[in-house]
């Protein structure tokens, strides 16, 4: 029920008399779920819950796990939901198109403009596999678990989470679920390196759930890897070196997702409430720190030279139950936020509009 | 006065829909180095939200908005004292309760004996009952010793005889790791002239299904009459079938146990 319908249905006089006395709870005065605006600084939207249009009997979905956006400008969901992997939505919320049976463990997805032409990097948990697609679902090549890195002796300890490709066609596999490994193979899909891996040293990685490449700064190019158990993203080179640690304590961060100069990820889940729905999307600016939390706890206040108060990173955590467990965020060309979500009772992804 | 009736039924179900159709905000962060203290504790209720504040109790009342506001850390000096808060703000529906149970020092303790605990979770052995340290609701703290044997026996070496009246047990309940409160808690004194425990008192549990998350719950036994002794024997019973209601019925479960206290009569 829309908020301002309460108000046209109720304010008679008499009613509305009655209502103060008898009733002191202030129901009515609660924000309709699509009048909330989430979010701090520069970086606030508000929410639309009811974007997708989606019939659940013909388009269902499981666990909704990534999303991207490809370049005639349709959103792209991967779901585990092996009756139609991958849905195909219209900016404003209307199914295209679906395709895609064979990925029960769909999980990551990649879109890469290759030559012109867009293609698409599957990481299937189930099958210990990479599936590179056509933007239509046609296999181009597949990856089996990484025999040359000599750390797997079978199929099932690999379990890749996430892919990210180089603007060169490198494809950096993170083993997320498995050895927490990245696997860097060239655009052939042949073997280059690996790095990370589980340890205790700063380069180490727990729950390598995500990558990407960050390109903002043009000179220097790097790797952003989640490492989601340590509340972090890590970075490396392009060749795997580790470079530093971006602490975001109490984020279950996902993926890193890197538009224009701004971080964006998914935290499945607060650290200071496990497995309680307790998620919500941090937003960091091009120095890697946290400008916003949509539906999360306010970051720390700027002081007026520009710095961050306090040497030591605030724990963050969900404030408003928004969200469930957020999995992936997309931003799409005109800025909207997509937020998909893994375990939140088969819902469709939910769309976010900036307020300026 | 039907009339009136009337309105109130139908502004309530205006209510109900209203409120389905609002956020709820999350429940704030209670922030302390550990439930157990010798004189005081202190407590830091904390939620970065603005329009919102944040209502607490001490004695055991949910919170409202008419309860006590939190302006600045709380000070605790009364054993079981138990924090519940809750945050309200204009625009969305109240959070759900969060409570600690803050635990005060007991009888001198000189050493505790256990049978010995899944290797995964072994904390720093037997002492880990006695350190003072945990109320955490992480499975993998190392204040945390975890059992999946059929009993558990925990022994307490009093430095000299004492009264003993009460034993607290500081135990986690969280059903989606399999850990249950245990099925029966059976408490004994050992009796020199028999050389041999004698059983004081036992207690059944009963295992409530409609909770969701981490729990944690100190639990005190107390018995009828207090008994002066220096040795204590506390045998928790694991629930060998999990009920059918939990996805894995049939299986033991687990036994969580951070702390043990026990006192005289206070």
């Amino acid at each position: 029920m829309q908020r301002k319908d309460f108000i046209k249905t109720t304010s008679f006089g008499l009613l509305g008399a009655m209502l103060t006395p008898l009733h002191r709870s202030p129901y009515g005065q609660y924000l309709a779920k699509n009048e909330v605006i989430l979010g701090h600084n520069n970086k606030r939207y508000k929410i639309n819950t009811r974007w997708s249009q989606a019939d659940v009997a013909r388009y269902p979905v499981n666990n909704c796990h990534e999303m991207v956006q490809d370049k005639k400008g349709r959103i792209l969901l991967l779901t585990d939901e092996t009756r139609n992997n991958v849905l195909i939505y219209d900016k404003n919320g209307k199914i295209l198109d679906s395709w895609g049976k064979e990925y029960p463990g769909a999980h990551g997805l990649t879109l890469f403009n290759e030559n012109g032409e867009d293609v698409l990097f599957i990481c299937d948990n189930t099958r210990h596999q990479v599936i590179k697609t056509t933007i239509d679902g046609r296999v181009l090549m597949t990856l089996d678990y990484p025999k040359e890195t000599g750390v797997y002796a079978k199929a099932e300890e690999y379990v890749p989470t996430e892919t990210a490709i180089a603007p060169n066609g490198d494809i950096y596999v993170a083993d997320g679920y498995g050895k927490d490994y990245v696997i860097q193979y060239n655009h052939k899909g042949e073997y280059i390196r690996h790095f990370g891996g589980k340890g205790d040293t700063a380069a180490h990685l727990s729950n390598a759930h995500g990558v990407c490449v960050d390109m903002r700064d043009k000179a220097n190019p790097c790797l952003m890897v989640t490492s989601r158990v340590q509340n972090a993203f890590k970075k490396y080179d392009l060749e795997g070196k580790y470079l530093e640690t971006i602490d975001l304590k109490g984020a279950w961060v996902c993926r890193p997702v890197i538009k224009g100069d701004y971080l964006y990820a998914a935290v499945l889940q607060s650290n200071s409430r496990q497995w309680a729905q307790s998620g919500f999307v941090t937003i960091l600016d091009k120095n890697n720190k946290v400008v916003s939390n949509l539906a999360g706890s306010t970051p720390l206040q700027r002081s007026p030279d520009g710095q961050y108060s306090g040497a030591q990173v605030e724990e963050m955590y969900q404030t408003i139950k928004a969200f469930q467990y957020p999995h992936d965020v997309l931003i799409d060309d005109e800025e909207n936020m997509y937020v998909a979500q893994w375990n939140s009772g088969k819902t469709y992804p939910i769309k976010l509009e900036p307020v300026v | 006065m039907k009339n009136i009736h009337f309105l109130i039924v139908f502004l309530s179900n205006v209510a109900v829909l209203s409120a389905q159709d609002a956020f709820q905000l999350a429940p704030p962060l209670l922030k302390y180095p550990s439930v157990f203290f010798t004189k005081e504790a202190k407590i830091d209720l904390v939620f970065a939200e603005p329009n919102t504040q944040i209502h607490y109790t001490l004695n055991g009342e949910e919170p409202t908005e008419n309860a006590q506001r939190y302006t600045h850390p709380l000070s605790i000096t009364k054993n079981f004292t138990t924090v519940k808060a809750r945050v309200f703000g204009k625009n969305y529906l109240p959070s759900d309760v969060v409570q600690a149970t803050f635990i005060k020092e007991g009888l001198p303790i000189k050493s505790a004996e256990t049978t010995l605990p899944n290797p995964k979770y072994k904390g720093s052995g037997a002492k880990t009952l006695i350190d003072n340290e945990g109320g955490k609701t992480t499975v993998s703290s190392p204040t945390w010793l975890g059992f999946q044997t059929d009993t558990v026996d925990v022994i307490l070496n009093l430095h000299k005889k004492e009264k003993f009246k009460k034993v607290l047990i500081g135990l986690l309940r969280d059903y989606g790791s399999w850990i249950f409160l245990p099925e029966k808690i059976a408490i004994y004194a050992f009796d020199d002239k028999k050389n041999y425990f004698q059983l004081l008192d036992n207690q059944i549990f009963n295992q409530s299904k409609d909770i969701k998350g981490s729990f944690y719950t100190p639990s005190v036994l107390s018995l009828k009459k207090s008994i002066k002794t220096d040795k204590i024997k506390i045998q928790l019973h694991v629930v060998k079938q999990i009920p059918d209601w939990h996805v894995g019925k049939g299986n033991r479960s687990w036994i969580f146990i951070d702390e043990i206290k026990v006192y005289g009569d206070e």
